[in-house]
């Protein structure tokens, strides 16, 4: 196929990346900043990142936030992916229902669904926040973001190509995975990193499910405001980062982004 | 799409049939657990905390519940809380508009120029956020502050001779907010995009006059699911955004969502936090439906 | 659970559930009795039923009246009574972040072989609301004085067994008997501070000594108060001349039209003055005195003073309590931190001064000495306590407060 070419939105393009990348690249320099408040610079030191791993408080927390937000998307992907898909195939009256169920939610303040949460289980379980209440209170909140998008995915999709696998011989399950779930896989997998992000920085919620023993990152992040964000914060975000291109970079190697050739193939084929 | 085989028409009327019962039921049963879910962690405490802003507070601040009423429903309609209710929804209208404007542009040049790099481009896209919220907020204010990147860049160039006023603004918290959501706007966006068959936006060419027209008249409209999902995931958050206007704002951006916080939090005022957060919720619905509705009329009606 | 405490292996937990049992006593009451009788008589049965009978528990030693305070008496070692009663495997503590001398844990631990869970908080918004009535799962807290009369009213904290904190006596005289806990019965303090005024001496250049520096127009769009409504009424308050915890709505009113006045030329209503004041956006600002000594290690241009009309002091404390389940390592914690030397570590880290008159010795001279850390006692008498406001007052303040920073 003839690849089009567009400086002018190619250079804009550049631009928004510049912009997105901006405050990533503060963040890194002043990882190497030598001042345990980090606010202004002071001059170059590599001390922070061997102090990184000696902070036993920080690692911990750092452990226990992938812990939740590795729950919160496998979860949370399932369940939204699912109101999602069912949600664009919805004819019935009660459609409107469940779309405000969904961005119910989204719409309430995080501090109640915060605080309803910590009522419901100090007052149904009698518990007084763990790492398991958390990752349930994150799934929560996670899911309407994922529904959302995989039904404006699904919602562009013509349901009838589910019934021409069927009649083609396909399984209902056959023609959910390998007509249904390609061209869902890019809203699935932009729902994933979503519900990453918003689990991975979430404080308000946190805050209130959180129990003894069961810091996150941004709880250990925001309890060192007052007597100063250390720059091994940065040091720590900038490993993050460092760690996730090269894992992109090394999944980009091997072809499997490449994976859009394939549902290409299939919209191709579809018609 | 409908290339419906030559099949005998008994089999094919049965098929429909049976396919449009199970439709409906094939939905819940897809609907189920999700909703369920929802139901269990989200319905039922947010019962509990409606049942909270029935009550009152006693001396101690405790959480009476003896005379259930929606006193507390009717001292949330206060005019004091005008002003910062008008500043969330202005800070959340101006951020969803901005990152539309933004995004969009960037999703469909990805989709359309990415290639075999798409996907990388949107991880690339997400990759920022995988980092602590509270440090790129400090960078964005290392960057803004009167000796920061930005003023020194702008007096080095020559706009200004002196530091120009640029954190702990109006403009400060949408800069703020926007970056805070243009990914969840990005995304959806690329995912509604990325559908589009190239052959009609050819055909689009081909009948329109020229590429903009095609556009607006073929592209956008069909890109509507993806404008709608990216406004629902930037608006509606944004209005309970209260962190960034409170780090990078200043005497006068304060919002709804942090007067809320600071009942529950300072006033020690469950029942009055709890009611007018409802009320609060009560009106983002309202707001989002509204401007969904609008969008719809604009983008569609062109 | 057993103990590593002197050898033998003794099952204390399962003991004190047996014992609990058998007397069908809750925990509160188990604390409320230790509170009244003391731990060792309280406990004896059960140190009994472990010892095998050799109980060595002697009643002079549990109702030994409370030592003297004065700043006479020597400093001690941090040794309860003997027989010290055997403190519990484990031990929550919920503090601040970075609010306690790196070898202070370590140290307690080692001591008494007690596993510390040491989580941390923001802001005590949250931190209240973790700890509820019966302290969340932690055993011990440092809510602020001013608030300690109303968990005490909740039932949340309890009374403490000075017989197990030995070390009180080392707090200094006008300690012994604050205005929220009379007698310290139910709290220790733990660090204190002033509030006032932090200026930039390079930007600002005629040294002020009033809390109206802060309204001057000069200093517009580089001005920062507290995010904290009570403060900034109290500075307000003391500036017209009134009380900080005034009850009348005219004279609130009155500091309500002052701040209304000021408000165009307020930068940020923020907590995090540390940055403020060291980033080079604001020239003067309302802060914390303690907070003087990390600003200035970014910025060492930066003065404090507390203003002439006089100023605001508090303190934090530590408490037990009372879902506590470690309730006597949290009394061992609490003697641990009133240690003259671990209090003045704790100086030496945090850059607050205790309320540790024991610890003076051993505090950094560069703190002592410093006006805005440990100011001298001309401004210590004007220096007027935040205190806990009846509901109804309360709302009349944060009203006001709501009307000023709205929009």
């Amino acid at each position: 196929m003839r690849r089009e070419r567009n400086p002018l939105l190619t250079a804009y393009a550049v631009l928004v990346y510049a912009f997105l990348f901006a405050p990533i690249v503060v963040l890194i320099v002043f990882s190497f900043n030598d001042s345990r408040r980090n606010i202004q610079w002071r001059g170059f030191t590599l001390d922070w990142y061997p102090r990184l791993f000696a902070n036993d408080e920080l690692l911990d927390a750092l452990s226990v936030t992938l812990q939740v937000a590795v729950a919160a998307v496998l979860v949370s992907v399932i369940l939204g992916s699912l109101i999602g898909l069912g949600l664009a195939r919805l004819q019935s009256r009660a459609r409107a229902g469940a779309d405000t169920l969904l961005l119910l939610p989204m719409v309430t303040p995080e501090i109640v669904v915060g605080l309803s949460l910590l009522l419901f289980f100090l007052q149904l379980f009698d518990a007084n926040g763990s790492v398991g209440q958390l990752q349930i209170a994150h799934i929560t909140f996670c899911i309407s973001y994922v529904a959302v998008v995989v039904r404006a995915r699904a919602a562009g999709m013509d349901p009838n190509l589910e019934e021409a696998a069927r009649d083609l011989g396909a399984s209902a399950l056959g023609a959910f995975r390998f007509v249904t779930l390609p061209i869902l896989a890019p809203a699935i997998a932009a729902g994933a990193m979503l519900a990453f992000a918003l689990s991975f920085d979430d404080y308000v919620i946190t805050t209130f499910n959180a129990g003894v023993g069961s810091s996150t990152l941004p709880l250990y992040i925001y309890g060192k405001i007052k007597f100063g964000v250390t720059p091994e914060i940065n040091a720590i975000s900038t490993i993050i980062v460092a760690v996730t291109a090269v894992a992109i970079l090394l999944a980009w190697r091997f072809g499997r982004l490449g994976g859009v050739e394939r549902s290409k193939l299939v919209d191709e084929a579809a018609g | 799409m409908t290339a419906v085989s030559e099949a005998p028409a008994r089999t094919q009327t049965r098929r429909v049939s049976l396919a449009e019962r199970f439709g409906g039921l094939r939905q819940w049963i897809l609907l189920a657990p999700g909703l369920g879910w929802l139901v269990a962690f989200f319905v039922v405490p947010l019962v509990l905390i409606f049942v909270v802003s029935l009550g009152h507070r006693d001396e101690l601040d405790r959480v009476v519940l003896s005379n259930p009423s929606l006193d507390n429903y009717a001292r949330a309609i206060d005019p004091r809380f005008i002003p910062t209710l008008l500043n969330s929804l202005r800070y959340a209208a101006l951020t969803t508009i901005l990152s539309l404007l933004i995004g969009y542009p960037l999703a469909y040049w990805i989709s359309r120029y990415g290639g075999r790099h798409k996907g990388l481009l949107l991880i690339l896209v997400m990759l920022p956020f995988w980092t602590s919220y509270l440090i790129r907020t400090y960078a964005w204010m290392i960057m803004l502050r009167d000796n920061g990147v930005v003023n020194s860049v702008l007096q080095a160039v020559g706009l200004t001779s002196e530091p120009i006023i640029l954190l702990n603004t109006d403009f400060s918290v949408v800069l703020g907010m926007t970056y805070g959501f243009l990914p969840f706007a990005i995304l959806p966006l690329y995912v509604s995009i990325d559908r589009l068959d190239p052959a009609l936006v050819g055909a689009a060419r081909d009948l329109y006059a020229s590429g903009r027209q095609a556009f607006l008249h073929v592209t956008l409209p069909l890109t509507m699911p993806g404008i709608i999902a990216a406004a629902i995931l930037t608006f509606i958050p944004a209005i309970g955004d209260f962190v960034t206007p409170d780090l990078l704002g200043g005497a006068s951006t304060t919002t709804i969502a942090k007067v809320v916080q600071e009942l529950f939090l300072e006033g020690r005022d469950w029942p009055y936090g709890s009611a007018l957060g409802f009320f609060l919720m009560l009106i983002t619905l309202v707001g989002t439906f509204i401007a969904l509705r609008t969008l719809r009329r604009e983008v569609v009606g062109a | 659970m057993t103990h590593r405490y002197d050898g033998s292996s003794i099952d204390i937990e399962k003991q004190l559930v047996r014992y609990m049992v058998e007397h069908k006593l809750t925990r509160r009451m188990l604390l409320e009795r230790i509170a009244k009788v003391g731990a060792v008589t309280a406990l004896a049965p059960i140190i009994a039923a472990c010892t095998g009978g050799g109980a060595t528990a002697s009643p002079s030693a549990a109702s030994a009246p409370p030592p003297p305070t004065g700043s006479a008496a020597p400093p001690s070692e941090a040794a309860a009574p003997t027989p010290v009663p055997e403190p519990e495997d484990e031990l929550f503590v919920y503090n601040w972040t970075d609010y306690i001398g790196e070898e202070v844990v370590p140290s307690f631990e080692e001591k008494y072989g007690v596993k510390v869970t040491y989580d941390f908080f923001a802001n005590t918004d949250e931190a209240y609301a973790k700890l509820g009535d019966d302290g969340g799962g932690y055993d011990v807290s440092f809510p602020i004085s001013v608030d300690i009369p109303d968990f005490i009213e909740r039932g949340a904290i309890v009374a403490l067994d000075k017989t197990l904190i030995p070390n009180i006596a080392n707090l200094g005289a006008e300690w012994a008997d604050p205005g929220y806990d009379p007698g310290n019965a139910y709290s220790v303090p733990y660090m204190w501070w002033t509030t006032g005024v932090g200026y930039d001496t390079s930007r600002i250049t005629d040294a002020p000594t009033s809390s109206t520096a802060l309204w001057d127009e000069r200093w517009s769009g580089h001005i920062s108060m507290l995010d904290d409504w009570q403060e900034v009424f109290a500075l307000t308050l003391i500036q017209l001349g009134y009380s900080a915890n005034t009850e009348s709505t005219a004279e609130l009113d009155e500091a309500l039209a002052l701040l209304e006045q000021q408000k165009p030329l307020v930068r940020t209503y923020t907590t995090d003055t540390i940055t403020a004041m060291s980033s080079g956006d604001h020239w003067i600002g309302h802060i914390w005195g303690a907070d003087l000594y990390q600003i200035s290690q970014e910025n060492e241009n930066i003065a404090y003073y507390v203003p002439e009309e006089g100023g605001v002091k508090g303190s934090d404390t530590a408490t037990i309590f009372s879902g506590a389940q470690h309730p006597i390592a949290a009394h061992l914690f609490i003697n641990h931190l009133l240690d003259a030397q671990v209090s003045a570590s704790n100086t030496n880290y945090i850059g607050y001064m205790g309320p540790n008159a024991a610890a003076k010795e051993f505090i950094d001279p560069a703190i002592l000495d410093d006006p805005a850390v440990n100011p001298d006692q001309a401004i210590v008498d004007k220096l007027q306590e935040l205190l806990d406001l009846d509901q109804a007052v309360r709302d009349e303040y944060l009203n006001r407060w709501q009307t000023l920073r709205g929009g």
